[in-house]
């Protein structure tokens, strides 16, 4: 089994509007797979059919080589889930509650609540409740209780939204290791870094569309430009200055008077190029700062839109 | 699917808020009741019918009201005397009979229930010591002759702990479960539950069972309380009344499954949980007969799902009756769970 995910021409209306409009990509088995894009890009839609939650308007979704429609059950047996949102009950201890879901499951995938307490690191609190946690600590028992029956594939609906860097952090660690036992893992996010930190492949998805399927080195080179220089002079440039710029195959867009964003073409021979230059016509920088292309350009690119409001 | 069950069942324990409206709740009430029932406690309320007129019976009557024991009501007819005694309006009636003498052989007639053994000991060698006391020249003569009636109809108290059980109930059937499935879909359990291949059946199988033992030991606790502690006296089969508590039970389920799919947050769902239950507590005749409410409300009283179970209920603890004579009850509550159960399978909704 190559391919853990299969979807093929996928469509979902509320009404009249499209949450999901006609996409198609597959996910490979082992790999970590993000959906990125914005609030109310069809993240969550998408993950609810995969979850059997929804059902399409139309197309076809084969998880673990089982069409979603004909075998929920034993997708459901063989799939781990995190939801955007889920509190557990409110009267049961950690234990009792991986230890109740467990029983959902048939007696042969089920994993022992203690070992998955241990696994993410929260078994000094197998007997409190949830609401005695943290941010941090609830996301990764939500996570581990999304391991109870032994997943193949685990689908994380944005695992780190709202957490602070370090839970973060923490939470990215632990999709890794749960990926490296070979568990193929499929979050939705809308951080870029989160992306580019932790997937191997990428969906970039906006208003219900799915615009990119690659690896997020393939999505930003897939950019007309590699490099952003920022560049602000004491005395504006001038024009020999620009035009030897020019040469470098880049674009130079002029933010101000004396500040220019200089979008290279070209990899880091440019770059090294563009440097030299800066030194030898005695340019008076007050600062330089070089980004490599990010998600967010693609993004942007992509999209014409911020991937994110508030960044 | 009975993991689930037991694990509701521990929910429920550690859940404040439900264990207020199952058992203290009803208790209160319970209690409250009790204590205004035995509130002459340590006395005794005697009706005394004279069938003579002369000075020794007045004697013999001043003599038993001085008592702080006794509470004495005269009464001129022997029929209204009883009828008191069965509607619990008084506790003896002795009966004294024509051309009264302390010495006369004739005996006095003294009637009560059997609902206090104790106190009827206790009543009963007092009067006799008033006959004995009264002239120790004279040998005496007189005895009393007891006649113990077994209680044909229930005291205000039984009634309405009947009506506590359907009570306690009614709302922790109605508001607890309208509360926690209100809560299950604001925090996404039921949609957690639908990711796991847990047939959805079994979920609310295994959430109407917990609900239903709880019901029953409500009911004993409710029971047991008023019967230990207060002297309430509740015959009847148990097997009828327990399968009168679990279709009552599984009716007013349902409609906390209908609030909580009409509400969309835990408080609101308690709200209208209660908006549904404390009037039904009024108007199915929980403390007093719905027939003697004004204008329409008798009919409306019927109308309510209520009444029924209560109506079974006091049919089967208190008047003794088999199951089969309450059919009418029983065939409205299942009606009452055919209607609850189409109405809430079509407005449920897990998001």
């Amino acid at each position: 089994m190559d391919e853990a995910i299969r979807v093929e021409s996928l469509k979902k209306y509320y009404g009249k509007f499209v949450a999901v409009d006609d996409i198609s990509f597959n996910v490979r088995s082992g790999e970590i797979f993000g959906i990125l894009g914005p609030n109310g890009a069809g993240k969550t839609t998408t993950l609810e059919i995969l979850e059997g939650l929804l059902s399409p308007n139309s197309g076809t979704v084969t998880i673990l080589d089982l069409d979603i429609l004909k075998h929920p059950k034993a997708i459901k047996t063989r799939i781990g889930v995190q939801l955007q949102s889920s509190a557990y009950y409110d009267y049961l201890n950690l234990l009792e509650i991986l230890t109740i879901l467990a029983s959902f499951y048939p007696a042969g995938v089920r994993e022992n609540p203690a070992d998955i307490l241990k696994r993410v690191n929260l078994y000094s609190k197998a007997n409190q409740r949830v609401k005695t946690l943290s941010g941090g600590e609830k996301q990764r028992f939500t996570i581990a209780a999304s391991l109870i029956n032994k997943p193949e594939l685990l689908i994380l609906d944005e695992p780190t939204t709202g957490l602070d860097p370090r839970s973060r952090r923490n939470i990215w660690q632990l999709i890794e290791e749960i990926n490296k036992t070979g568990i193929t893992v499929v979050l939705t996010t809308h951080y870029m870094d989160e992306a580019e930190a932790l997937c191997q492949r990428l969906a970039i998805m906006d208003n219900g569309h799915l615009i990119a399927v690659d690896t997020p080195s393939n999505l930003r080179a897939s950019l007309e430009y590699q490099y952003a220089v920022k560049l602000t002079v004491e005395k504006p440039l001038n024009e020999a200055q620009i035009l030897s710029m020019n040469s470098l195959n880049a674009k130079i867009e002029t933010k101000s008077e004396n500040a220019y964003v200089i979008k290279l073409k070209d990899g880091t021979d440019s770059l090294d190029i563009l440097l030299k230059n800066i030194v030898t016509d005695n340019v008076k920088f007050q600062n330089l700062e070089i980004t490599p292309v990010t998600l967010e350009d693609v993004f942007l690119e992509l999209t014409g839109n911020e991937l994110q409001e508030d960044l | 699917m009975i993991q689930l069950t037991l694990y509701n069942l521990k929910i429920m324990s550690r859940n404040r808020h439900s264990t207020f409206w199952a058992l203290f709740f009803p208790l209160l009430l319970v209690v409250v009741f009790g204590l205004f029932q035995v509130g002459n406690f340590g006395g005794a309320t005697v009706t005394i019918v004279n069938n003579s007129t002369n000075d020794e019976s007045k004697e013999l009557i001043d003599q038993i009201s001085s008592n702080n024991f006794f509470e004495v009501k005269q009464i001129g007819s022997t029929e209204e005397a009883l009828n008191q005694l069965n509607n619990g309006e008084t506790e003896y009636v002795l009966t004294i009979p024509p051309e009264f003498t302390y010495n006369m052989n004739e005996a006095l007639s003294l009637q009560y229930t059997d609902q206090d053994p104790q106190q009827n000991e206790i009543t009963l060698l007092m009067l006799s010591n008033f006959l004995d006391r009264t002239n120790t020249a004279s040998p005496n003569n007189n005895t009393i002759q007891t006649i113990e009636i077994k209680k044909p109809e229930a005291t205000y108290f039984d009634t309405v702990l009947l009506g506590l059980v359907g009570l306690g109930i009614m709302t922790n059937s109605i508001i607890s479960i309208a509360v926690k499935i209100s809560n299950y879909r604001n925090q996404s359990i039921l949609k957690r539950m639908l990711v796991t291949p847990l047939p959805i059946w079994k979920f609310f199988a295994s959430e109407i069972t917990a609900h239903l033992i709880l019901a029953i030991i409500q009911a004993i606790i409710i029971l047991g309380v008023g019967i230990l502690l207060f002297g309430a006296s509740i015959r009847g089969n148990p097997a009828g009344l327990l399968l009168i508590i679990l279709l009552g039970s599984v009716v007013f389920l349902n409609i906390g499954f209908i609030m909580s799919a009409w509400t969309n947050s835990p408080s609101a769902a308690s709200g209208m949980g209660n908006a549904i239950a404390l009037p039904m507590i009024f108007f199915s005749g929980t403390f007093f007969s719905a027939t003697t409410l004004p204008w329409i409300m008798p009919i409306l009283s019927e109308a309510l799902p209520l009444t029924p179970m209560l109506s079974a209920l006091r049919d089967i603890g208190i008047n003794g009756y088999p199951i089969w004579a309450v059919w009418q009850d029983i065939a409205a509550l299942a009606a009452w769970i055919v209607v609850t159960s189409v109405i809430a399978i079509k407005v449920f909704r897990f998001n």
